[in-house]
C-alpha cells in the first residue's frame, strides 16, 4: 500500500511538472520563468564580498535560536494551520475509504511535507553555503533539513493539539493534557525569564550597547529562558560547526529532538483522520463554491460584525465597498495581522516614553521596514477586490451598476484595507521615535512626513489598486482567481507584475509630480513651505483626473466583459 | 416584458446564437429548452447584461439593455445554475447587500419572510462555505428575489433541490407569474417546462427549432397531438438536426 502512495506522489510532481513544461510554450510563461530563475539565481549564488565579516558564533544561534521560539510562538498563538491536515477531495474520496491505515496515511502527508521542505533545503543550504564556508555542503544540507523537518513536525502536532482543543473542547483537553501542559510551561517560564530579566535590559538600554549586550548575555542565561531555548539552540548547532567532527557532536540532540517530535505527532493522531475529513471536505466544499482563493477564509469560527451597517437605501456602489472590506476583515491574514500591530503598538506604548530606548527604536525600524514592503508590494498583497471577486464576475456584471463604479468600488476597498494599515504602521513609527533626538529629521518634520502620508498615501494606492484591478479586467487569465500560485514561474509572474505595476505608476505620477513641482517652485519665494499646500492640490487634482478617465476606460472593459 | 430581437452572440467564428427574436410577456412563463450546446445560456445571459450581444437588441421592461443597461437591470432577476456566493458575507448580509444594490427600502422586513419560505431562518448568521449546495441555491433564488423582479431568468432553477425545495421553487416560479412577474426558465428537466411554462422556445444549434404553447408546438405535426413534451423535443432535435 506504502508503494501507491509513493507512486501517488512521485506521478503527482511529475505530471505536475510536465503540466508547467507545456505551459512554457506561452512566451508569458517562459518569460516569467526566466525571470523567476534569474532572481533565484542572484540571490542564492552571488558571491560573497572576500573582506565581509562572515557570521558565527554563539551570537548568530541565539539569535536563529530566538527567531525560531518567534515562527513557533506564533504557531500556537495565531489561528491553527488546518492545511497542515488538509488532503485534497480526491484524497478524501480515494484514500481514506481505501485499506489504508491512519498511520500510512498520516505518513503519507508527512511524505508530502517533504516535498516542500527539500526544496526549502536547497534554498537554506545555498545562502548558507556562501555566507559561511568551511562544513560540506550535504552535512549542512543535513543540518537544515533536521531543522526544518523538526519544525514542520512542530507544526502539525500544534495544528492537531488546537484544532482538538478547538473542535471538542474540554474532552479534546483531556486527550491533550501533556501537550498543552509543556507548552504552557514553556510560555510560563519563558515570561518569568522576561519579568526577570527586562529591569536589567532597560537599564540597560539607556547606557550603550556594550552594556546592552552584556545584558542581553546574561537574559539569554537565565535558568528559565536558557532552558526554553536550549532545545531550539541544539536544533541550530549543527548549522555553525565549523568541521565535521563537531557537526557530529552537535547533531545528536538535534536529531533526537526530531525523533521525540515524530513520535509526539504519530502520538496526536488520535483524532487525526476525523479532524482531516473535517477540514479536507469544508475546503472541498469551498473550493467548488469559490475556486482556490477560499482557502483563505477560516469557517470553524463565527464571521466577525461587518464594517459598518449597509443601509438598504442610498448610493448603490457603497454596497460593493462594504463587501470588499468586509471582506478584508474577515480573512484569517487579518487577525494575524490585528495581532501583530498589537504587540507593535504595546511594545511602543510602554516603551517610547523612556527618553532613549532602544526597544522602541528597534519596533520602529520594524514598523518601517514592514511599511516600506506595504508600499512596493501592498497592491500585490491587499487583493479583496475584483481579483479575489474573479470567479463570480458574471454576478457583478449582472447587477444594475456601471462598470466604472464597480471597478472604482472593488479598488477603493483595497485601496481603503492598505491605507488603513500603512498609516496605523507610520503612527506607531512617528511614536516609537517620538523621544528620539535625530538631528537631522526632527520631530516637526516627522510630523510633516507623517501628514504628508496622511494626504498621498490614499491617492497613490487607489492608483495602484485600479492597475491591479485592470489588470484583472484585462487579462484575468494571467492575474487568476484568489491566493497566489507558488512556484518559481509565480515569482517570476509576480515580479513581472509588480515591474509592470509601478512602471505603468510611475508615468501616470510623472504629470501630476511634475506639475506639482513646478507649482510649488513658483509659489515658494512668496510663500515659503506653505506652497507646499496648492503643490499637493493641484497634484492630486491631475491625478484624480487621470484616475476618473482609467476607471471609465476599465468599467467599459469590465461591461463588455472582453477580458 | 422581455423582447429580444434578431439576437446573434459570436465567440470567435463560433456562432452560439443565431438571429433569436422572442418575448416573454408579464405574467407568462416561457421555458427555454434545447440539447446541451444549443445556446440556451448564452442566450439568458445576454439578456442578464453578462455578455454583450453581437447583433440585435434586447429590451427589459421598456429598457434597452444597450443604452439602459442599469434601468434594464434593475428590473430583472439572473439565478444562474451554480449559485455564485461571496464567501465572506452570511446568508443574511447577502441579502441586504443585494437590498442596497437594487434600493429595496423595506429590505429589513422583507429579509426574514424571504429566509422563512427558503427555510434559510436558521441559517442566517452562517457564511455560505457551510452551506450545502441546496442551500446555497435556495440563497441564490433568495438573492434574485428580494427586490421582487419584473423579470425573472432562471438556469436550471431545481439543481440541487430537495424535493420539498422543488415543490416549493415550482410554488414560488408560478407566484411570481401569478403577479405579473416575466419568467424565462432554462431547464433540462421537460416535465418542470411543462408544468409550470405557458409557452416553449426550443433552440438547436442557435437557432429557434420552434417556439409556442405546446398545442401550437405539434400542430402541423399530428403525429405528435397529445403526446408529452420530452417527445415532442426529441422528435424536434431528431429532424432540426437532419434539416440542418
Amino acid at each position: 500500500m506504502t508503494g501507491a502512495l509513493v507512486y501517488l506522489t512521485w506521478h503527482t510532481v511529475l505530471n505536475r511538472l510536465r503540466r508547467q513544461a507545456t505551459r512554457l510554450r506561452s512566451p508569458r510563461y517562459a518569460l516569467a520563468l526566466l525571470l523567476g530563475l534569474g532572481w533565484v539565481t542572484a540571490v542564492l549564488w552571488q558571491r560573497w564580498e572576500p573582506g565581509a565579516p562572515h557570521p558565527s558564533g554563539p551570537w548568530v544561534e541565539v539569535v536563529a535560536a530566538l527567531s525560531i521560539l518567534l515562527l513557533i510562538g506564533w504557531s500556537w498563538l495565531s489561528s491553527p494551520d488546518a492545511r497542515a491536515l488538509t488532503f485534497s477531495p480526491a484524497e478524501v474520496t480515494l484514500l481514506f475509504p481505501a485499506p489504508i491505515s491512519r498511520l500510512t496515511l498520516l505518513h503519507y502527508k508527512l511524505l508530502q511535507t517533504q516535498l516542500v521542505i527539500l526544496v526549502n533545503v536547497v534554498i537554506w543550504t545555498a545562502l548558507a553555503s556562501r555566507q559561511q564556508p568551511g562544513l560540506p555542503v550535504g552535512l549542512r544540507a543535513l543540518g537544515f533539513w533536521v531543522l526544518i523537518t523538526t519544525l514542520a513536525l512542530h507544526r502539525l502536532a500544534a495544528a492537531m493539539v488546537r484544532g482538538s482543543v478547538s473542535e471538542h473542547g474540554r474532552f479534546g483537553l483531556r486527550h491533550r493534557v501533556l501537550s498543552v501542559a509543556l507548552v504552557l510551561i514553556a510560555f510560563g517560564a519563558l515570561a518569568w525569564g522576561v519579568w526577570d530579566v527586562w529591569p536589567g535590559l532597560m537599564a540597560a538600554a539607556q547606557d550603550d550597547h556594550v552594556g546592552l549586550r552584556e545584558a542581553f548575555d546574561k537574559a539569554v542565561h537565565h535558568p528559565a529562558i536558557a532552558a526554553v531555548l536550549w532545545p531550539l539552540r541544539a536544533l541550530v548547532r549543527p548549522l555553525g560547526a565549523a568541521n565535521p567532527s563537531d557537526w557530529l557532536g552537535a547533531m545528536l540532540p538535534a536529531v533526537g529532538l526530531l525523533l521525540l517530535h515524530y513520535l509526539w505527532v504519530l502520538r496526536s493522531d488520535a483524532a487525526f483522520e476525523e479532524a482531516a475529513t473535517e477540514a479536507s471536505l469544508a475546503r472541498a466544499r469551498r473550493q467548488e463554491a469559490y475556486g482556490p482563493g477560499a482557502l483563505a477564509l477560516g469557517t470553524n469560527r463565527a464571521p466577525s460584525p461587518p464594517v459598518f451597517p449597509l443601509a438598504p437605501t442610498g448610493w448603490p456602489g457603497v454596497a460593493i465597498l462594504w463587501k470588499g472590506l468586509t471582506a478584508v476583515l474577515r480573512r484569517r491574514r487579518a487577525l494575524n495581522v490585528g495581532l501583530a500591530l498589537l504587540i507593535m503598538g504595546a511594545i511602543v506604548a510602554s516603551a517610547s516614553s523612556e527618553p532613549w530606548s532602544t526597544v522602541a527604536e528597534v519596533t520602529g525600524a520594524l514598523t518601517l521596514t514592514w511599511l516600506g514592503f506595504l508600499i512596493v508590494l501592498g497592491p500585490q498583497w491587499v487583493r479583496n477586490d475584483l481579483r479575489g471577486d474573479l470567479s463570480r464576475v458574471d454576478l457583478l456584471r449582472s447587477y444594475p451598476l456601471r462598470g466604472s463604479t464597480i471597478v472604482a468600488m472593488e479598488a477603493s476597498a483595497s485601496a481603503a484595507a492598505l491605507t488603513l494599515l500603512e498609516l496605523a504602521l507610520a503612527a506607531l513609527a512617528f511614536l516609537a521615535f517620538l523621544n528620539m533626538d535625530l538631528p537631522e529629521v526632527t520631530t516637526l518634520d516627522r510630523g510633516a512626513l507623517l501628514g504628508s502620508a496622511v494626504v498621498l498615501l490614499p491617492p497613490l494606492n487607489l492608483m495602484a489598486m485600479l492597475l491591479q484591478n485592470g489588470a484583472a479586467v484585462l487579462y484575468p487569465g494571467w492575474v487568476g482567481a484568489g491566493a497566489p500560485a507558488s512556484g518559481v514561474e509565480a515569482l517570476g509572474q509576480q515580479l513581472l507584475s509588480v515591474t509592470a505595476l509601478w512602471v505603468v505608476l510611475a508615468l501616470i505620477l510623472a504629470a501630476p509630480v511634475a506639475l506639482a513641482a513646478i507649482t510649488f517652485l513658483g509659489l515658494e519665494a512668496a510663500v515659503g513651505a506653505w506652497a507646499a499646500a496648492p503643490a499637493y492640490g493641484v497634484g492630486l487634482g491631475v491625478l484624480a483626473v487621470e484616475a476618473w478617465l482609467l476607471v471609465r476606460w476599465l468599467g467599459a472593459v469590465f461591461e463588455r466583459g472582453e477580458g | 416584458m422581455i423582447e429580444v430581437e434578431a439576437f446573434s452572440k459570436l465567440y470567435g467564428d463560433l456562432r452560439a446564437v443565431q438571429s433569436l427574436s422572442f418575448s416573454v410577456q408579464s405574467g407568462e412563463v416561457v421555458g427555454l429548452v434545447g440539447p446541451n450546446g444549443a445556446g440556451k445560456t448564452t442566450t439568458l445571459r445576454s439578456i442578464a447584461g453578462i455578455v454583450r450581444p453581437t447583433e440585435g437588441t434586447i429590451r427589459v421592461a421598456g429598457h434597452d439593455l444597450a443604452r439602459e443597461p442599469v434601468a434594464a437591470k434593475r428590473e430583472l432577476a439572473f439565478i444562474p445554475d451554480e449559485p455564485q456566493l461571496f464567501e465572506y458575507l452570511t446568508v443574511e448580509e447577502h441579502l441586504r447587500f443585494i437590498g442596497r444594490l437594487y434600493g429595496v427600502a423595506d429590505a429589513p422586513q422583507r429579509i426574514p419572510a424571504l429566509l422563512e419560505e427558503l427555510e434559510l431562518t436558521d441559517k442566517r448568521t452562517v457564511l455560505p462555505g457551510e452551506l450545502s449546495r441546496g442551500m446555497r441555491q435556495k440563497l441564490a433564488i433568495a438573492c434574485g428575489l428580494l427586490h421582487e423582479p419584473r423579470a425573472l431568468l432562471l438556469d436550471e432553477p431545481l439543481t440541487g433541490l430537495d424535493p420539498v425545495g422543488i415543490r416549493n421553487m415550482r410554488t414560488t416560479i408560478s407566484r411570481r407569474a401569478e403577479t405579473g412577474c416575466a419568467v424565462l426558465l432554462s431547464s433540462h428537466l421537460l416535465h418542470l417546462v411543462e408544468e409550470v411554462c405557458s409557452r416553449v422556445l426550443v433552440l438547436v444549434r442557435g437557432q429557434t427549432a420552434a417556439f409556442g404553447t405546446l398545442q401550437e408546438i405539434v400542430t402541423g405535426r399530428p403525429e405528435l397531438a397529445g403526446r408529452p413534451l420530452e417527445d415532442v423535443f426529441l422528435q424536434l432535435i431528431g429532424r432540426s438536426g437532419v434539416e440542418q
